[in-house]
């Protein structure tokens, strides 16, 4: 065995990753990250990210403060009309914009921001700690349940009613019995898909939003930032906490698989042949690669083998980057509006007709967009997130990405009519690109989706949650593990802390 | 949606011609989908052939899986709680699996013809089973239950029955092995295996070669006692011998509808085919080791043997201070022993530490009518009836 043995290596530098690492070395422990790509960051890397959550409080103070300036970001749902939806977060702003449509709309909405509110807290308080741990009877665990389910009943029966209803349904029909204008249903809709593997109109899309919300500070429309300097930013801070905390880094550092001993994981051995040992490997893979690979198929019982099966991780998001050499002209956009998050997705039945064909790993003429422009220095871009590109294209993704790339374009002309002049350079990176260069399996920006039976104490899979594996001595503090995807760190937390305890 | 009755949905296996002909009461039963008889005659006729001549049984309908490939030693060893990395080419090993919670799934005998080739026989269906606990190795697995005949051969004179059917130089195959013999020009694997605790064979051929192979053996048999044996005689000489049966003396963990009826190894006396010193991964293992470290096993499996003459069928077993301890999961009166035994399902301590006082309330039949009888029950080994002919090599032949 090598001299050298670590409390903790953390496989994948992602921001989980190196949250993870930064608390558990502030308790002077020794923390090594093997990072396979030749830089840390992850998906939080502004090839992938727009706009992220402001981190929470739990997360900032447990690394010791983080140093990063927010710019709130306002939604805009484009119309071909040149009639927009602007949305900010701002509960008075937002009633006075939606009555220049419709004052009824104006009204249901406070309405529907008020339920919408109330649940995602109930459920956000839940969120942030680790959640209880099924299969496993403790006294802790069934307490944790116990409140979960005392705070949604003390909502009032009414409430109550309300939430068991909503909790299964669709984003759709809660939108159709409110709102009569198709443009702010297509804006809410396309937040409660964005990221996952359904339509409007499939069950459990409300519940997807409730998550958002959860993570965006309770907020339909407030709550989204994006970092001075860009999600880059918040990498380099954490590693500049890394470099403080005495972490040490290898990148370039590919693991092939946990090395075990007596049933338990004692180090990792990488794919140049090098061993490394630890007290403790924590892995901020997807849950997938975490058991299929690093874990070995050949080390799980057959039940558990079943279940990373059913493990849903297929990725419906392509990231598309346009170089500009001046700034398109959007009908009816100030520069305010260039600065907002700029949605194309005009109705509900545009974003259902849009996902249809992904079900058949086809690709739809017209996506789904969210658009960011970014101007803060010489060469401008649009950072665009386009729903639903398939994990793998029918077709194969190579013979059809560029015809893709120019229906994209097309659609953006609609709104801006001299987008293709300003266009220097296009790169569009598929969720299977997101595979194999950021070495997250089927693609998921959330490393698995976001449902009623992949969430809290199901996530990722029964008997795994509480951020430890089914082997001894391996844990996990990614996306995948419970509260899940978004940019906050706070998988990484709360990870840290179970390791710490067993350290 | 109408039924088409010019088909029948129950398959019949490739005996069926024989066997058919040789039921005298019409009594059939489905495994597997197959029909088969539940008895020919009459149980005890079929009972005593298995002891003092030959019975013979269609045993085509149990599940059989063809494991190969570069990992099939490997895969077969993960499956199982028993190490068989040791196992060597042309054995068979008795073996039980347990799925996470270490629960046992079911019992069954694994064939090993070489490295790269295994075979599991069971009682019940576990091909998914199989499939997806295959994940993550080089092998194969094919489920042969139709295409594999198998015929089983048991009692006394069964070495001398297969020997005049031409397998020669039988007698010298040890328990637990099998060869392959060419008899009449056809391929015929025999290994000495089988569920009734005696001496005995199981014969795996060609579905093509059913019906003459049958023939041959009844005719090489007609002087040696010879009897086709149905399902009622098996359960009684399976009881005998001190043989679990899925489902019967405990619930297969894939089928029980409650938790708590789930078994571990040592709660149904299998805690021997547990190898934690395996080199690699089994499935259940964690689970199992836990229970081990906690001395959490809730039940055991024993045998008991009780007072009088009238067998003491799903009888409530007590302490003496007339708590339910347990269930009787398997009973009869065994005409070879002369002894009234039963297995039964015991809460701990009671069985493994407390043996004596225990009273097993019975409900005798009489013309509709019940007597219920209190007797008195003694703890003791599972294994009842175990004759020196069995593990005998070489095997006793007769003329």
């Amino acid at each position: 065995m090598s001299e050298k043995k670590y409390d903790a290596i953390i496989i994948g530098g992602g921001h989980n990753g190196l949250v993870c690492a930064n608390i558990i070395a502030k308790k002077n422990k020794k923390v090594l990250i093997c990072e396979a790509r030749e830089t840390c960051g992850g998906l939080a890397n502004h090839e992938i990210i727009n706009y992220i959550p402001s981190i929470p409080n739990s997360v900032t103070q447990s690394i010791g403060g983080l140093n990063l300036q927010y710019n709130p970001k306002g939604s805009i749902a484009l119309s071909e009309s040149g009639r927009h939806i602007r949305l900010i977060g701002n509960q008075h702003i937002d009633h006075a914009t939606i009555s220049n449509f419709s004052t009824q709309d104006a009204d249901r909405y406070l309405e529907f921001d008020n339920k919408m509110t109330q649940f995602s807290k109930t459920l956000g308080g839940f969120m942030m700690d680790p959640p209880p741990r099924v299969m496993n009877n403790s006294f802790s665990d069934y307490l944790k349940l116990f409140k979960l389910g005392f705070n949604v009943r003390m909502m009032g029966k009414k409430r109550f009613n309300e939430f068991a209803r909503m909790i299964g349904l669709n984003i759709a029909d809660e939108l159709e019995d409110n709102f009569e204008s198709v443009l702010l249903q297509g804006l809410i809709a396309h937040d409660a898909v964005l990221g996952s593997n359904l339509g409007p109109r499939s069950p459990g899309s409300l519940i997807n939003l409730l998550y958002r919300m959860a993570i965006h500070g309770n907020s339909l429309f407030g709550g989204i930032y994006e970092i001075e300097g860009g999600s880059n930013k918040f990498i380099s801070v954490l590693l500049d906490k890394c470099s403080k905390n005495n972490v040490e880094i290898k990148t370039s550092a590919s693991v092939k698989n946990c090395l075990i001993e007596n049933d338990r994981a004692i180090g990792v051995e990488l794919h140049n042949g090098e061993k490394v040992f630890g007290k403790t490997i924590i892995s901020n893979a997807d849950p997938r690669s975490t058991y299929s690979s690093l874990l070995g198929s050949q080390n799980l019982d057959t039940d558990v083998k079943r279940r990373i099966k059913h493990h849903r991780s297929k990725g419906r998001v392509a990231k598309l980057s346009l170089k500009l050499n001046k700034i398109p002209e959007f009908n009816e956009c100030n520069n305010d509006d260039l600065n907002s998050r700029m949605v194309i997705s005009p109705s509900i039945d545009y974003i259902e007709e849009n996902f249809n064909p992904s079900k058949f790993d086809k690709l739809s003429s017209e996506p789904v967009l969210e658009i960011c422009l970014k101007n803060n220095n010489e060469n401008p871009s649009l950072d665009i997130q386009v729903q639903y590109a398939p994990y793998k294209a029918h077709g194969g993704w190579e013979n059809i990405k560029d015809d893709y790339v120019n229906s994209i374009i097309k659609i953006i002309s609609k709104y801006a009519n001299n987008i293709e002049n300003c266009i220097d350079s296009k790169t569009l990176i598929t969720p299977d690109d997101l595979e194999k260069n950021y070495h997250v399996s089927g693609g998921h920006w959330h490393h698995g989706e976001i449902q009623i039976d992949q969430l809290f104490m199901l996530r990722p899979i029964p008997g795994a949650a509480q951020y430890k594996t089914h082997l001894d001595g391996l844990y996990m503090c990614g996306a995948g593990t419970h509260p899940g995807g978004g940019m906050h760190g706070i998988s990484g937390k709360n990870a840290a802390k179970v390791v710490l305890g067993d350290l | 949606m109408a039924i088409d009755l010019r088909y029948s949905a129950l398959k019949k296996t490739p005996f069926h011609s024989r066997t058919s002909l040789a039921s005298r009461t019409n009594h059939w039963y489905t495994w597997n989908g197959f029909t088969v008889p539940t008895e020919y005659s009459t149980v005890e006729l079929e009972y005593t052939a298995a002891r003092n001549g030959t019975s013979v049984m269609d045993l085509t309908p149990m599940g059989k899986y063809e494991i190969t490939g570069e990992e099939a030693h490997a895969f077969s060893d993960y499956l199982v709680t028993r190490d068989l990395s040791e196992m060597k080419d042309n054995t068979v090993a008795y073996i039980i699996w347990c799925n996470e919670d270490g629960k046992v799934i079911d019992d069954g005998t694994i064939f090993k013809y070489s490295s790269n080739k295994f075979m599991l026989c069971c009682a019940v269906k576990i091909y998914n089973w199989l499939n997806d606990s295959a994940e993550g190795f080089n092998v194969k697995i094919e489920d042969v239950t139709d295409t594999i005949a198998a015929l089983s051969l048991q009692g006394p004179t069964s070495c001398s029955t297969l020997k005049n059917y031409g397998a020669i130089g039988l007698e010298s195959l040890a328990p637990f092995e099998m060869k392959e013999f060419n008899i009449d020009g056809n391929n015929v694997l025999i290994s000495r295996t089988g569920f009734t605790g005696d001496l005995g064979y199981e014969l795996w051929i060609d579905p093509k070669n059913a019906e003459a192979t049958w023939d041959a053996i009844f005719d090489a048999g007609k002087h040696l006692k010879i009897r086709p044996f149905g399902m009622n005689a098996l359960e009684m000489t399976r009881i005998e011998a001190g043989f679990i049966q899925t489902n019967t003396d405990f619930m297969a963990a894939e089928d029980a509808l409650r938790p708590v009826r789930m078994r571990s190894p040592y709660e149904i006396g299998m805690g021997w085919l547990v190898h934690f010193k395996k080199k690699n991964y089994f499935i259940g293992k964690k689970a199992l080791k836990k229970e081990k470290e906690m001395g959490s096993t809730e039940r055991c499996l024993v045998g008991l043997d009780i007072d009088g003459d009238k067998p003491a069928h799903g009888s409530v077993i007590y302490n003496s201070k007339k708590e339910d301890i347990g269930i009787v999961t398997a009973a009869m009166w065994s005409p070879t022993m002369k002894r009234n035994v039963a297995l039964a399902s015991l809460r701990r301590p009671y069985g493994i530490k407390i043996k004596d006082n225990i009273f097993a309330e019975i409900y005798h039949p009489e013309e509709i009518e019940y007597r219920k009888i209190w007797a008195k029950c003694k703890v003791v080994k599972r294994q009842f009836y175990s004759p020196e002919r069995r593990n005998k090599v070489p095997a006793d032949l007769y003329e």
